[in-house]
């Protein structure tokens, strides 16, 4: 049995819609859900990275998963959608209030710096218009390497056939040059509606050209590595930057006093799950192991 | 080659309103279906939506469907569910979406199915219950949920009372 993930929910003003989004996710059977706040940064005037409200503030109950004994997992994301360099600051201390971080890169240049040097998590791929630079080998085999994951969402897809082609046409692309591997498919859904079963998108990664293996990891144990891995960027960062006293239990990370982290929430460190289907990729976690870079250092403490 | 092999996808359809579920019949479904295949994968496929394709069972209270392809193109046929918005009948469009939850090769294992998955459905109401009479009523559905055969046609209907309880 393995664990389905959805890691695009856009909320939208409407704590009700949120609420019903999360109940239909719960009964389709996704383990674990991410809210996505956008953040566009224009260099026209300076806007501020918006905050994520807390899950605890959010909802009062969390839904059990549908097949299992647990409630759904939410997590926080911030994407931001950029094409220069500079608009993307590496170590912002709002940063660290986010579970993931994605970037969605509109240039070819910042797409290199992603794939190679920036600390995020996940790599969204345009899919409601023709892709506006081509994939590269290069920069995709490094991030493939370091751990980061591209993103396709379906949703566009489904509401419209103009952006249907675009989605397939640069997904097709993006598998040309990455050969199936690191890639999720999330959902990008506003209203419960546009939700699909995790079995439903598995066989639309079919259509996109990934493998029946691919296509079900894609759904499934890429989306816990991408999770793992921004877990992981958090404590690395938090490690770095609080000092040794206040961490009192060894063997637990110390948490950063600005993240407001749910405390009723599962772990970050999970219990070993089945190993993924696939006979190609190796557990989630072992692939993280191998990607371990030297983060740059971050500003001095005051 | 002795018989023609079909594959039965088990689906759910999901509404954001139930009363707007009882409208739908299971020709209404399959014009969606159809619609929909042909909108995705062209006339081809709308000509093998037309070989052996069928809707063999649609309860409306809960909104399972069960759907008939041939074998060797039950994946391109599933592929287009996903974008199926909406299902039209009589003029009444109703906003949904299928869910698919099995894909069987015989009728009889998507029934063993359907009373698994019915049976964890009860067992997820079952907290949410408000009085005990209806805690009652649930954990006597979940009971009886059984396939007996002499029963078979019923043990649906009991697992659906079950779940109408709690509507």
């Amino acid at each position: 049995m393995s664990v389905f993930m959805d890691l695009n929910l856009r909320p939208t003003a409407e704590r009700s819609t949120l609420q019903s989004l999360l109940d239909t996710a719960a009964h389709l059977g996704y383990s674990a859900v991410a809210i996505n706040y956008v953040f566009e940064p224009t260099s026209k005037k300076k806007q501020e990275i918006p905050k994520p409200t807390p899950t605890s503030e959010l909802f009062d109950k969390l839904p059990t998963v549908q097949g299992r004994s647990r409630p759904i997992r939410v997590l926080n994301r911030l994407t931001i959608v950029a094409s220069d360099a500079s608009h993307f600051r590496p170590s912002a201390p709002e940063f660290r209030s986010f579970d993931l971080l994605a970037i969605h890169p509109t240039s070819e240049k910042l797409f290199h710096a992603a794939c190679m040097t920036f600390d995020v998590d996940i790599i969204c791929v345009t899919v409601t218009e023709k892709l506006p630079f081509f994939f590269k080998r290069a920069p995709v085999s490094g991030a493939v390497e370091r751990g980061l994951v591209f993103e396709l969402c379906y949703v566009p897809a489904i509401r419209d056939s103009t952006t249907r082609r675009y989605t397939i046409a640069n997904a097709v692309c993006l598998l040309e040059s990455c050969k199936g591997r690191n890639v999720i498919l999330s959902s990008g859904a506003e209203k419960p509606l546009e939700l699909r079963g995790p079995y439903d998108i598995a066989n639309l990664g079919l259509l996109f050209g990934l493998s029946e293996g691919d296509a079900k990891e894609a759904v499934s144990s890429t989306c816990r590595s991408a999770v793992l891995h921004g877990v992981h960027t958090l404590q690395v960062s938090a490690d770095t930057r609080a000092p040794a006293s206040c961490c009192q239990k060894p063997g637990r990370p110390p948490a950063a006093p600005s993240t407001p982290r749910d405390c009723a929430q599962a772990p970050p460190t999970r219990p070993a799950q089945t190993p993924p289907t696939s006979r190609k990729s190796p557990i989630p976690g072992q692939r993280l192991q191998t990607n371990l870079q030297p983060r740059e250092p971050d500003p001095p403490p005051q | 080659m002795v018989r023609q092999k079909s594959r039965y996808l088990l689906c759910e359809l999901n509404v954001s309103d139930r009363s707007r579920l009882l409208l739908l019949d299971d020709r209404a479904v399959r014009e969606a279906v159809r619609a929909t295949v042909a909108r995705i994968h062209g006339d081809y496929g709308a000509a093998l939506c037309s070989l052996r394709f069928s809707v063999k069972y649609l309860n409306a209270h809960t909104g399972i469907v069960f759907l008939r392809c041939p074998k060797n193109c039950y994946r391109l046929i599933w592929s287009a569910l996903p974008f199926i918005t909406s299902v039209e009948n009589q003029g009444q469009k109703v906003p949904c979406f299928l869910n698919c939850l099995h894909v069987g090769g015989t009728i009889r294992t998507c029934q063993k199915f359907l009373i698994r998955y019915n049976t964890q459905q009860l067992h997820r109401m079952l907290p949410q219950c408000k009085s005990e009479e209806e805690k009652l009523q649930v954990r006597k559905a979940i009971l009886n949920c059984s396939l007996i055969k002499r029963n078979e046609g019923g043990f649906e209907d009991e697992a659906e009372s079950g779940e109408d309880d709690e509507e």
